[in-house]
This record gives C-alpha cells, sequence and structure tokens, in this order.
C-alpha cells in the first residue's frame, strides 16, 4: 500500500544527509539510522506529515535531476526556508539517534569504542 | 490498578477523557464523590522503570509522534506532548511551582473568574503538595544543577532549587527519586473509588443534541470502533488535544485560538570535569529576570546533547566526542505571542501555529547571551548556542558576536508548556464559565492546561492540578444539588 510521504524517497534522503554528514558511519549503524529517521518521520502529526511529504516529493524530484548527493549537500549549506527545515529534521533525528544509541562516536560517525567502519 | 476489558459499549456517569494532571486529579474527585467515572486514555500503560527517562525509547512509547511535533510559524517551535496512562506528569521534569499570586489576580481580574480565591487554591496546593510529597532534594545535587547554582551566585543573581513530587526512600541524593506521578497517586485513589480506565482509546468526537453530549465516538486498540454514553463530559486532553477533540465536535466559540507557551532557547556547555547526566535535569533555576525570563537545566544525554549542538555541527560538533563533560541549559521567556490549535477536515491531528512577536524574539536573544554568560561564571571552557551560525562562546569578549549573530529565526526554539487554548472564565476572552463548563453546551466540561487564561512564567503542572481539583469539586456538588 502506498505511503505518504513515500518511504523510499524520505529513506533515500535520509540516507544521504547521514553519509554527507556522518561519512565514517558504519554502513550497518547508518542502515539503522535511516530507519529510525524514516519511522519517525512517517509517524509525524498529520499536517506535519503532509508538509513534510511534500518537501519531500519536490526535493525527491530535484534529486532525480540534480543528483540526492549533490542535492543534500547545497541544501546543506545554503539553507532554505521550507527545504532547510526538512534537513534540519533529518538532522535532529539522526543525530539524536546516533548518539544515544552508540554515544562513543566521532563527529563524523567514527566509532570510538573500537569497532571498525 | 483494575483494567475492565476493552469493549465495543460502554457506560458512565461521567466520562474523562485524558488521564494526566488534569483528568486523574478530576477522576480522583469526582469518583471519591460516587460517581461512577470511566477514564479514556489514548496512550499506552506503561509504569515507572520500565524505560530510560528522556531516552528515545520513553519518547516512542510515552510522547505523541514520538516527540517529534511543532508549532508552526517563522521560526516553528518543537514541543512535546505526553501520550501515556498519567500523561505529561509521567515524562516531565517533575519540578513543582504554585501559580503566583499576582498571576491569580491577573487571571480573575482579565478573565473575570467567578469564585475564583487565592487562598482556596492555595489550600488545594497545599492538599496536592502533601499529596505528591513535593519537596526538596533532600541530599547531594547533580553536578549540572550545582554549575547552574554555582554560575547564578557568582553573577549574584536570584536562583533557587525548585520543589520536585519526588519521593527519596532509596538515597537522597537527586538522582534517587522515585515520581509521585499520576500513575502513582491519583489514578490509584480514582481506581480505588471505583473509576475504570481504559488505555489505548482515542476519543474523535462527542456526538451532541442542542448543546449537550449524548455519546462519544472513539477507536479503541486495533482499531475498533468503540462508544461510551456518558451523562457528563470531562475532557482534559491537554492544551492542543483537547481544543481539537471540541472542534471536531463542533465547538469553536473561542476554542483553539489563544495558544500559551514558553519559549526556549538552548546552549550546550562545555566544563573541564565530567558532569553529563543521562537520566535526570537540574533542579536550579535562575529568577533574577523574571518572570520575562527565566532559566534552567534540561536533558542533556548525548543523544539530545548531539541535537543541541547540530545547529553548527561544522564548528560545535566536535563537543559530540567528549559529551561526558557536556550539560544542555536552556532560556525561557514570558512570550506575548499567541498561537493556534485548528482541526482540519480529513487529517487525523490538528494543526498547530505560534507568532513570536518582535519584543519575543529580542527577548530570546538576551537569554541566550545572558544565559552564555552564565555558564561561563560557572565554570564552562566552552559554549555552543543553538542557532545556525552561532559562534563558539569562550569568553565574555565573544557575547558581542553572539549577540550579533543571534536571530530568533535561526535559532531551534521549543516548549514543553502549552496552555491557554480553552481559556476559563465569565469574561469575553473566554471559551468557558468560570468552572470549566464549554460555552454553548450543558454537559460537556474541560478541566485541563487549556483553562489556564495564559501562562503563568513558572511549571504550570501545579497551576493545572490546582483548578482541576477546584472545579471538579464545584461540578460534584452543584450536581449532587441538581439531582
Amino acid at each position: 500500500m502506498p505511503t505518504f510521504p513515500p518511504r523510499g524517497l524520505v529513506a533515500e534522503f535520509c540516507e544521504q544527509v547521514v553519509a554527507s554528514d556522518l561519512p565514517d558511519l558504519p554502513p550497518d549503524r547508518r542502515d539503522v539510522t535511516v530507519a529510525f529517521a524514516t519511522r519517525r518521520i512517517a509517524g509525524l502529526p498529520s499536517p506535519m506529515k503532509l508538509a513534510v511529504g511534500l518537501v519531500a516529493v519536490v526535493v525527491g524530484g530535484l534529486g532525480r535531476v540534480v543528483g540526492t548527493r549533490r542535492l543534500v549537500g547545497l541544501l546543506a549549506s545554503r539553507p532554505l526556508p521550507i527545504a532547510g527545515e526538512y534537513v534540519r529534521l533529518v538532522r535532529s533525528l539522526t543525530y539524536a539517534f546516533v548518539w544515544e544509541t552508540w554515544p562513543d562516536t566521532t563527529r563524523s560517525g567514527r566509532p570510538l569504542d573500537g569497532v571498525t567502519p | 490498578m483494575s483494567r475492565p476489558e476493552a469493549g465495543s459499549h460502554h457506560v458512565a456517569d461521567v466520562v474523562v477523557v485524558g488521564s494526566g494532571a488534569g483528568g486523574a486529579t478530576t477522576a480522583a474527585v469526582v469518583a471519591e464523590a460516587g460517581f461512577d467515572v470511566l477514564v479514556l486514555e489514548e496512550g499506552a500503560d506503561v509504569r515507572q522503570g520500565e524505560v530510560v527517562p528522556f531516552s528515545l525509547e520513553q519518547m516512542d512509547r510515552q510522547y505523541r509522534a514520538g516527540g517529534v511535533t511543532a508549532a508552526i510559524g517563522f521560526p516553528s517551535i518543537a514541543y512535546t506532548e505526553g501520550c501515556c496512562v498519567g500523561g505529561g506528569t509521567e515524562v516531565n521534569s517533575g519540578l513543582y511551582r504554585r501559580p503566583p499570586e499576582e498571576v491569580l489576580d491577573r487571571w480573575r481580574t482579565a478573565y473575570d473568574i467567578a469564585g475564583f480565591d487565592t487562598a482556596e487554591l492555595y489550600a488545594i496546593c497545599d492538599e496536592v503538595e502533601r499529596e505528591l510529597a513535593v519537596q526538596t532534594v533532600p541530599g547531594a545535587q547533580t553536578a549540572p544543577s550545582e554549575a547552574m547554582r554555582r554560575g547564578a551566585a557568582g553573577l549574584g543573581w536570584r536562583h533557587e532549587e525548585i520543589p520536585r513530587w519526588m519521593t527519596y526512600e532509596h538515597g537522597t541524593d537527586a538522582r534517587s527519586g522515585r515520581r509521585r506521578s499520576m500513575t502513582e497517586t491519583y489514578l490509584p485513589r480514582a481506581v480505588a473509588a471505583g473509576a475504570r480506565i481504559l488505555s489505548g482509546h482515542r476519543v474523535d468526537r462527542l456526538v451532541l443534541d442542542g448543546g449537550r453530549a449524548t455519546r462519544l465516538l472513539a477507536t479503541g486498540p486495533d482499531r475498533r470502533p468503540v462508544t461510551i454514553d456518558a451523562r457528563h463530559v470531562v475532557v482534559c486532553g491537554g492544551a492542543i488535544q483537547t481544543p481539537a477533540l471540541l472542534q471536531r465536535s463542533g465547538l469553536r466559540h473561542r476554542i483553539g485560538r489563544s495558544l500559551a507557551v514558553h519559549p526556549t532557547v538552548k546552549l550546550t556547555a562545555r566544563f573541564p570535569d565530567e558532569l553529563n547526566v543521562v537520566d535526570d535535569v537540574p533542579v536550579f533555576q535562575v529568577k533574577e529576570f523574571a518572570p520575562d525570563l527565566s532559566f534552567g537545566g534540561s536533558a542533556s544525554g548525548p543523544g539530545l546533547a548531539a541535537l543541541a549542538l547540530s545547529d553548527s555541527w561544522a564548528r560545535s560538533g566536535a563537543a559530540i566526542e567528549d559529551w561526558r563533560r557536556l550539560a544542555v541549559y536552556y532560556a525561557a521567556i514570558t512570550s506575548e505571542g499567541r498561537g493556534a490549535v485548528r482541526a482540519l477536515p480529513g487529517l487525523r491531528d490538528p494543526l498547530v501555529t505560534y507568532r513570536l512577536t518582535t519584543r519575543d524574539r529580542q527577548l530570546l536573544g538576551r537569554g541566550m547571551a545572558r544565559l552564555a554568560l552564565l555558564m561561563l561564571e560557572a565554570g564552562a571552557t566552552e559554549v555552543h548556542p543553538s542557532y545556525r551560525g552561532a559562534p563558539v562562546v569562550r569568553s565574555r569578549a565573544d557575547l558581542a558576536t553572539l549577540a550579533a549573530t543571534f536571530a530568533a529565526g535561526r535559532a531551534s526554539l521549543m516548549t514543553v508548556h502549552l496552555c491557554s487554548t480553552v481559556p476559563i472564565g465569565d469574561g469575553p476572552r473566554s471559551a468557558t464559565d468560570s468552572f470549566g463548563l464549554v460555552r454553548g453546551t450543558s454537559n460537556v466540561f474541560v478541566n485541563d492546561a487549556s483553562l489556564l487564561p495564559d501562562a503563568p512564567g513558572v511549571n504550570p503542572q501545579g497551576s493545572v492540578m490546582a483548578l482541576a481539583i477546584r472545579n471538579a469539586r464545584h461540578f460534584v456538588d452543584t450536581t449532587k444539588a441538581a439531582s
């Protein structure tokens, strides 16, 4: 059954934000983090979910044209009023999750507890 | 606590919607007076100790939408709502303040609240404080709390320890307390008096006939429809859900238009020694600039510290690697802005908006600068304000840069105190009468934070409980007299 916001678009965007901000986060941790953020966004109150969904569709469409990775980089460096809030939401969810789950992590996502990335 | 079988139809004298500070006290007072009471709670029944306080798991299980809720505006303000048996009392900081006398005077006068007697309300506060064991920490404070006290003392700013509703049966230090939340106090009292509690039940709408609620339409666990017939309905869903339910039921007169909050800005302070406390919040607050501005401490686990640092990750992100030396603090303002709660057709949840005034924005900037100064005085080696483009403050000289670059629109604002969406009183701005009866109805009452005419400038739970008990007693007296 299709969901709104489309989970695939949200997950792809979350993945690129995490890859851009936390490049040393091991892939298994990245997957769990993206799943967490995607789940939380799916559980937003309905007006927020509607707004985030619309932004996700627009950003997803632009990402298809210019590349999601490049778009995330642009949005991260030049916060726009609405799309910037989307980045902020994803960041707040993913950062909170990463450091609550694995507190000893460098700012780039590398584990400090001996786990090999 | 007894739990009746969830069925498709229920009947009660009084249905209480919500089980937080307003709903639990209402249920206890009314059930103890001999009424047949049914409490409907949307959230789950999660007992103390099942989840770590202020953790993501707690947000998943005891907060609405996992704690990701916001009042939309420029900027938006993140807020949280408890959604569990016991409501916000199960998840908040547990700090307790009576409503200040001048606030009660203002409410009585500005909103024309009849029978709103300060002495009576303070007598109720006495009862509440005994029931909840409100007290200061008998032993040692946490290090983040002590840092706040030290900074305020160094600057000569007025500060105080805020008492909490906690018992200390297994130690005297701040972290050994056990919360006297609603699941430990008023809800067991209500159940002992015969009240029934149904968790996992969301009330979708009241069916009204000529201003009288005749039935409640709800959704039970597994999305099964549930109906409830009651002679009286008391809505206690909090300042967001209460007006939303009333609006979905066709009641809109002055409802949901006057949301009041205490907006806050945050910063993260880094200290020379380890001080981070994952599962508790500081109990000291700085009141030098009250009521306009108050400073206090926030939950500071590494996840929340990372969240606070995320706005300026390029400059401040490295601090997270030293999270044991970090603590998060806030500056809260008494806002002149107002917000709205609107139930929208076709959407399950209401749209919440909030608009800050120019004065609010300036006050938030002043609050951030003074809070940074307070942290430097407390011994912080670095202060990381939570707004985009924030400088790292290492000395008083950096405060000028902070003042020059701060803008409320760049900041991550949040609030936990929501109120005033269904204001009480007989005046022209009120949505209920002086005892919570919704205008245009004969048996629908509100009895929660929605009733507070404006934000009290202090932690509001004490105000909510005092008002709710007052109104519940009036309901009992008038209903018994009428019958």
